[in-house]
């Protein structure tokens, strides 16, 4: 019986743990956080929020129809270091990959793209050793 | 010992639940049995699509980079607020005004802009989202033409947020008008303006590339059209405007884009391409349908 009392320990102690972590993922505030960082000349559109839900997700996606002679920037905020591993990838309307942000092994925190071909695209976030799997994003344009 | 158990296996159960506090547990379960007479559509296949709509900020800006000038006598008058009395007419004008807000504003047009932001402020308030316009601050900033980029920005995340409110809330309907009469106002805008100046291939094509658009606008307003007659009598104009937008031929031909890293952002040289196939007949006809559903909507 003891055992059992302990099995539930364990369990409920984990439980906790893990409800817990997911709570401390405030997506919003890294989004926000992303905002003033869009480079200069940059008009804000969007804030996305990237949470991974502690890892029941292993991709985050929002879509927005770009235009072309309009250029756009995505930035990604994260805890810690740069964008812990939090890679931003471009997909067009046909799913072909347009941009990423990790480029030769490097996670790069902000992609500017100038768009040559209106259409609507796929704004997919996903996780590469990324620790939180939290974070936020900012999507800007300018002529 | 039976008791820790049973309460520690009541514990581990809570613990695994959605983690939401049981208040918001029973506003969401009512807002659920209140979905009754909305879409049968599913909220979050809504809410993608509705996320979709760019920001009529960006044709303004198009315009005012073209060189075109400010004309005040594009926009509706912020005076027709008093005949807008149902939460469709509301909505759909704060749309509206929200684009013509945004048109003066990209022209440091601040006098104008102010009597928007009342005319915004009050059909928000009227749709019991009036919380999320910052009036205070907006007239503020509004005030001092240095301060544009943050009267851009604060403008910008207010309708953000009443837009995530609507859909959070199971308004989504309201967020449908809300975007329907911005993107009907910035057409109408452009295409006034195309219409004086028919060398203007760019602006022609700029109407053109709404094709897409309008077809997000479509398949959201579809989701209502047996549960909400005033959306599907807006959707019959739309089908008609998209009737005159299917003349147009977009071809998109997609190439391999490149990538460089310049001062820590990733730079990509898009590769891919569309040509937009549209004739002066065309913009005449999308304008003309344009304006009889604009007049619809402010009138």
């Amino acid at each position: 019986m003891k055992k059992i009392a302990l099995l539930f320990s364990v369990l409920l102690i984990t439980g906790f743990t893990s409800s817990s972590l997911i709570g401390q993922c405030d997506p919003e505030n890294f989004s926000n956080a992303c905002i003033p960082k869009l480079a200069a000349g940059f008009n804000f559109l969007k804030s996305y929020k990237i949470d991974g839900e502690g890892g029941a997700k292993d991709k985050v996606e929002y879509s927005y129809v770009f235009t072309k002679g309009t250029q756009y920037m995505i930035n990604i905020c994260a805890t810690g270091a740069a964008t812990d591993g939090i890679v931003v990838t471009l997909f067009d309307s046909g799913r072909n990959k347009v941009a990423t942000s990790k480029i030769n092994g490097q996670f790069i925190s902000a992609i500017a793209y100038p768009c040559n071909a209106t259409g609507i695209y796929y704004i997919q976030y996903t996780f590469d050793g990324s620790a939180a799997k939290c974070g936020g994003s900012a999507l800007g344009f300018k002529r | 010992m039976r008791i820790l158990l049973v309460a520690l296996a009541a514990a581990v159960l809570m613990s695994c639940g959605s983690g939401k506090k049981p208040d918001e547990k029973a506003f969401l379960e009512s807002l659920d049995s209140a979905k009754n007479t909305g879409p049968t559509i599913d909220q979050e296949v809504i809410n993608s699509v509705l996320q979709q709509i760019p920001s009529p900020l960006e044709i303004s800006v198009l315009l005012k980079e073209s060189g075109t000038k400010y004309n005040n006598g594009l926009l509706n008058s912020p005076d027709n607020l008093s005949t807008y009395n149902s939460n469709y007419k509301k909505a759909l004008n704060l749309g509206i005004y929200g684009t013509d807000l945004g048109y003066t504003n990209i022209y440091e047009q601040n006098q104008d802009g102010i009597k928007y932001l009342a005319s915004i402020k009050s059909l928000a308030d009227g749709l019991n989202i009036g919380q999320f316009f910052d009036i205070e601050t907006i007239g503020r900033l509004a005030s001092n033409s240095k301060n544009l980029d943050s009267l851009l920005l604060i403008t910008t995340q207010n309708f953000n947020s009443i837009n995530g409110y609507l859909q959070n809330q199971g308004r989504a309907n309201l967020s449908v008008l809300l975007l329907s009469g911005g993107w009907v106002e910035a057409m109408h805008i452009t295409c006034q303006v195309a219409s004086k100046d028919s060398k203007n291939k760019q602006l022609q094509e700029t109407i053109g590339e709404q094709k897409i658009i309008l077809e997000q606008i479509v398949l959201l307003l579809s989701f209502y059209k047996d549960t909400d007659e005033n959306m599907a009598s807006l959707l019959k104009d739309m089908e008609e405007l998209k009737g005159a937008f299917d003349k147009i031929n977009i071809t998109y031909t997609y190439k391999e884009s490149s990538m460089e890293i310049v001062n820590g952002v990733a730079v990509i040289k898009d590769n891919s391409t569309t040509t937009i196939q549209i004739t002066d007949q065309d913009v005449a006809n999308i304008m003309a349908i344009t304006n009889s559903i604009r007049n619809k909507i402010i009138g």
